[in-house]
């Protein structure tokens, strides 16, 4: 399966992805109470390679969905070729679960042009610079690395909250 | 006379109905529409706290107390406001105007509550700390009372967010009293029809389904016709 | 240590009590990890002594996170995996697997499809003056809220598979909207009543209400531009103080 963003016919219906976003929960009560109701989002993509090996836990986010909204949950590779595909114009509202995951996905061609910041837990070696987010070095590179792409990466945990760039955020650590 | 007593019953009921927003239970007495009665009902005047719970209510219903998102805490304000229409009403005498005046200066003042409650839940983030390092003692008991200091913080958040609006919330209401008694009074109705309206509106908002615009008129078109021929 | 076998009523009845304490030292950092310990910890104390009662503790003190109302099925089915002798990474994936699922479906449902709809039941009862609003309130949401606690209790101890296949067929996210839709057609009338009431107390023609449909497009176009509650009412509030004063 080869997958090369740059193939993609630009007269098809476009897969619009109405919000791109990192949160480590994945399909949660933000996501589909605030968000998908905000972007007004009609299908909910997780691009995690992890869940899709998980049939059990498949099927138990498929659960949480409403079934007026599309579920699709795959592996990196498996969405990337899914918006590859584009025949539909449904708005997509598509989660990762880490940083590292949105990296890889955008380098497989999923067309990315804003990226949110939801929920990133705390751990070793991680910085606390928000109530929901902690960055370690590592999800720093992968944001510059994400920006020196074009990619715009804000951090808004709700709708309803200022969205914050990620750079300020960084440097002014916890407040 | 002004008495003391309802205060301090005031403070008892913000503690115990505070703790229900998220620390326990969770049974809803902490929703303005039960809060305030029950306020009103140990201060003698539970359709005083009927009416401030009820002009409350529909306002942060479908604020969600989930994660890292904390709501106005309508629960403190709808004590408060009860409270201090009770209270207040031996000196400057009871009615809708003062009923109104309380919740109207409350409101705003119930922002302070969500900066306490951030700080609470700040101060507990010590706890798994501290829980950690008696685990390591091997003093499970103590890990267990350490969970309920969380409660202990959260008791004293609550205590804190209703003070400071009895305390500056009484003292503009007595200076203010000459001033906007008359005009609440005789404005009641219409101030009781916007804030339920302002709480509709946010509702309408927030209860985000499919064609929610088309089920709402379509509910108040039929029973506004019905009400208008029967009458 | 290998124990399997069934926990005895009475310490589940002890476990169910305490998880309505779950989130007492709710905090950002663990959410209610330390909650969690706290509702098993009857629990580990008969299962485990001394060197192994610390480590069996120390791996339930960790980042918990889910809606406080569903999260005795999460609850019994960890005590269930500690009773049959699970290792840690057996617990957590369990953990892992129902924390966010669970929080998004009972946030749909009781956050978003029950409470408002309790709320707006009783309101009716409450615009009547009536002292069974609160009554009514709490009612119509503990029913479902005692009933998830007290099933989901006794549906934790099926396991992964048993519990996964009790939230799919409960389908809370498809009956939240239901309620939603319901709760949207009793606030119209609501709202329907309130005006005429109003008007009819103020001896001016039913007809004026026909103003309150573009007044609640605006509101609601002004909420949906992030104008809070608050401001909303206290903005609708000065209105009506300053409007007769300009006659």
């Amino acid at each position: 399966m080869s997958v090369n963003p740059l193939s993609t016919n630009p007269s098809l219906p476009q897969e619009r992805i109405v919000l791109a976003r990192i949160d480590n929960r994945l399909i949660h009560g933000q996501v589909l109470e605030a968000w998908v109701p905000f972007v007004q989002a009609d299908c909910i993509v997780v691009a995690s390679d992890e869940v899709a090996a998980k049939p059990l836990q498949k099927k138990l986010m498929a659960a949480a969905v409403p079934r007026e909204i599309s579920v699709i949950i795959g592996g990196l590779a498996e969405i990337a070729e899914f918006f590859s595909r584009n025949d539909s114009a449904r708005r997509v509202l598509l989660l990762f679960p880490s940083p590292a995951a949105a990296l890889q996905g955008y380098r497989l061609g999923i067309p990315l042009a804003e990226l949110n910041l939801g929920n990133l837990p705390g751990g070793d070696g991680k910085r606390r610079v928000s109530c929901t987010l902690s960055f370690s070095e590592d999800d720093l590179s992968i944001f510059q690395q994400l920006e020196a792409g074009g990619v715009k990466i804000l951090a808004r945990c709700l709708p309803s909250d200022d969205p914050l760039d990620w750079k300020v955020l960084a440097a002014g650590g916890e407040g | 006379m002004e008495s003391f007593t309802p205060y301090l019953l005031g403070a008892g009921m913000a503690v115990l109905l505070g703790l229900d927003r998220t620390a326990a239970l969770q049974i809803m007495v902490s929703r303005p529409l039960v809060a305030g009665p029950l306020v009103g009902f140990v201060l003698g005047d539970p359709l005083t706290g009927l009416t401030v719970g009820m002009l409350l209510e529909l306002l942060w219903l479908c604020r969600m107390p989930v994660g890292a998102s904390i709501p106005h805490d309508d629960t403190q304000i709808t004590v408060s406001a009860t409270t201090l229409a009770i209270a207040l009403s031996a000196t400057i005498g009871s009615g809708a105007g003062l009923t109104l005046g309380a919740l109207l200066i409350a409101l705003p003042l119930g922002k302070i509550g969500q900066h306490v409650e951030r700080a609470v839940r700040t101060q507990n983030e010590r706890l798994p700390a501290a829980a950690l390092a008696r685990l390591q003692l091997g003093q499970l008991p103590a890990v267990e009372r350490l969970h309920l200091c969380g409660l202990g913080n959260f008791a004293l958040g609550a205590l804190t967010t209703y003070t400071v609006i009895v305390l500056v919330g009484r003292w503009l209401i007595l200076s203010g009293a000459p001033f906007f008694l008359d005009l609440l009074t005789t404005q009641a109705d219409w101030i009781k029809l916007a804030l339920v309206l302002a709480g509709v509106a946010t509702l309408l908002q927030a209860l985000n389904v499919r064609r929610a615009y088309g089920l709402f008129f379509g509910g108040f078109l039929l029973t506004f016709l019905l009400l208008g021929v029967l009458r | 240590m290998m124990i399997s076998g069934t926990l005895s009523a009475s310490l589940r009845r002890r476990l169910f009590c305490r998880s309505f304490l779950l989130q007492a030292s709710w905090n950002f950092e663990q959410m209610q990890g330390l909650g969690a310990l706290f509702v098993l910890s009857p629990l580990l104390r008969k299962l485990y002594q001394g060197e192994e009662l610390q480590q069996a503790c120390a791996r339930h003190l960790s980042y918990f996170n889910t809606h406080p109302f569903i999260a005795p099925v999460i609850l019994s089915g960890m005590a269930q995996l500690e009773v049959n002798g699970a290792g840690k990474e057996e617990i957590e994936e369990f953990r892992q697997l129902l924390m966010a699922p669970c929080a998004a479906m009972g946030d749909a449902f009781f956050w978003g499809g029950v409470r408002p709809f309790a709320a707006v039941v009783a309101m009716f009862f409450a615009l009547h003056g009536s002292l069974l609003a609160p009554v009514v309130l709490l009612l119509i949401f503990n029913l479902p809220h005692l009933l998830v606690r007290i099933v989901g209790f006794s549906k934790g101890c099926e396991l992964a598979e048993g519990v996964v296949d009790f939230l799919a067929r409960c389908r809370l996210p498809d009956l939240a909207i239901r309620l939603k839709q319901a709760t949207l057609i009793l606030l119209g009338i609501l709202c329907a009543g309130l005006t005429h009431n109003t008007l009819n107390f103020a001896a001016l023609p039913w007809q004026w209400g026909g103003a309150i449909i573009p007044l609640v497009f605006t509101l609601g176009w002004l909420a949906r531009h992030r104008l809070s509650p608050l401001l909303l009412a206290l903005l609708l509030a000065a209105l009506i103080l300053v409007l007769p004063g300009l006659y």
